[in-house]
């Protein structure tokens, strides 16, 4: 099973991030380059970045309103429960 | 040999299907289903990419156990890229990127509507039809030429399925299995003709005023007992079904065509096939329609229109493979039938 520890920061001026930490550095890798492709529904108003450092997959997200942010995080996070469990169910396949 | 899965979950059927040079080894499917009247759009893209997420992994698990493969049999994934519901597309384009990865294989991006294209044509046998494309969500006629898929007519407001569907919501048929299906039910035991706006403008049809006068006749008409619900599904269908005929025929002189073939959800309707099959008739034409299990959005024939487009090495990469809410046929697939064309194109 995949260890998964989230740490979330709001600060005041609507920005987030997120660090997760993946067992390895190949799942972190897989991880963001699935969740990489599509951007925020709303033309604007958001922007997200993300990036790997070694296993750990890094988000930041920078909104115009509070809403917005919440409505981003709240869908990164069952897009990045479904890869997690896509690759807990189906990863053991093809060893690292 | 080339094994090509294919994940498809635009709408509000989700499936996953393998195909393995023009056999379909597995096709499992699951269906969110809504009660009736719930919203004036049945299904809502979060509750429904909501539905997508919990049953997915089950449906790939049922995927590879029914085709009774391993991933490494895989050859290539491939998935619905467009067009569709956003928060749907994305769900499923997770997976399929995750699994690619995972097992190491290439990715192919499919337009949807090409899909169930390559699907009618594997399974029907039909060589270059004009295609008639009928579902919830679009509603098109299109033929290939000059190695694209050109959409001759469509729609210009909502597709002939969601008129269907809406029409359900206001009279409150239920959803199960579809709400079309249930239409199609009543219609059978309708009796009276009740006049309908017949709209066909030249090449294109428009369904948003059938759908307001239905309305507010269902209203009217059922309360004060002039019709039943049956006479007013018997009525719809004749005179969408009509329409749709009469631009297929259009498409079909224009071209030159001797073969219709129809694809898409509304194509299971037995009556628009009987309707569409008595238009071939006179003109000494060939239809072809295929059966529920692949009129109806599928991953098999993700699969299929992925496996020519892998065969004919469009392959998508990952940083590209961002899903689209809105794909057009046209633009679709420039080397698509490299392999497969048997014949000279019809001069269009």
């Amino acid at each position: 099973t995949i260890c998964v520890i989230i740490n979330l920061i709001f600060l005041y001026c609507r920005v987030s991030a997120l660090a997760v930490p993946f067992p390895s550095q190949w799942e972190a890798s897989i991880a963001v380059r699935s969740l990489s492709p599509d951007r925020e529904p709303r033309k604007g108003g958001i922007t997200r970045t993300l990036s790997v450092t070694e296993n750990i997959l890094s988000v930041k997200w920078t909104a115009d309103e509070a809403r917005v942010l919440r409505v981003a995080i709240a869908s990164f996070l069952d897009h990045l429960a479904l890869v997690m469990e896509t690759m807990d169910a189906f990863g053991q396949s093809v060893p690292q | 040999m080339t094994i090509v899965i294919g994940f498809e979950g635009s709408a509000n059927k989700i499936g996953i299907g393998i195909v393995k040079d023009g056999e379909v080894l597995s096709n499992p499917r699951r269906t969110y289903i809504t009660p009736p009247a719930i919203a004036d759009f049945s299904f809502l893209p979060s509750e429904t990419a909501r539905h997508h997420r919990g049953a997915i992994l089950t449906v790939l698990r049922e995927a590879l156990d029914e085709a009774r493969l391993k991933p490494s049999d895989i050859d290539c994934v491939a998935y619905t890229k467009g067009p569709g519901m956003g928060a749907p597309l994305v769900t499923v384009a997770l997976v399929a990127r995750t699994v690619a990865q995972l097992w190491g294989k290439p990715l192919v991006g499919v337009n949807h509507c090409i899909g169930h294209i390559e699907m009618g044509r594997l399974i029907t046998g039909a060589n270059n039809p004009t295609v008639l494309y009928v579902s919830g969500g679009n509603t098109q006629v299109i033929a290939y030429s000059e190695r694209r898929y050109r959409i001759f007519g469509e729609t210009i407001d909502i597709a002939v399925g969601n008129c269907l569907d809406r029409f359900a919501r206001v009279i409150k048929i239920s959803n199960d299995p579809s709400p079309g299906y249930n239409i199609e039910q009543m219609a059978k035991k309708g009796k009276q003709y009740v006049e309908l706006p017949y709209t066909v403008k030249g090449m294109d049809v428009s369904f948003s005023g059938i759908l307001s006068f239905i309305e507010e006749a269902a209203h009217k008409m059922l309360s004060s007992g002039q019709c039943t619900a049956e006479d007013l599904c018997f009525s719809l269908q004749e005179t969408l079904f009509s329409m749709l005929v009469e631009i297929t025929e259009r498409a079909m002189a224009h071209c030159g065509s001797q073969e219709v073939l129809i694809v898409g959800g509304v194509g299971c309707n037995l009556r628009l096939q009987e309707m569409m099959g008595v238009m071939c008739e006179e003109r000494g034409a060939r239809l072809f329609a295929t059966d529920e299990r692949f009129c109806i959005d599928n991953g098999a024939m993700i699969a299929q229109a992925g496996w020519e487009m892998f065969r004919a090495g469009q392959i998508t990469e990952l940083p590209d493979s961002w899903i689209t809410q809105r794909y057009r046929t046209a633009p679709h697939c420039l080397t698509l039938r490299m392999i497969t064309q048997k014949t000279p194109n019809a001069h269009c």
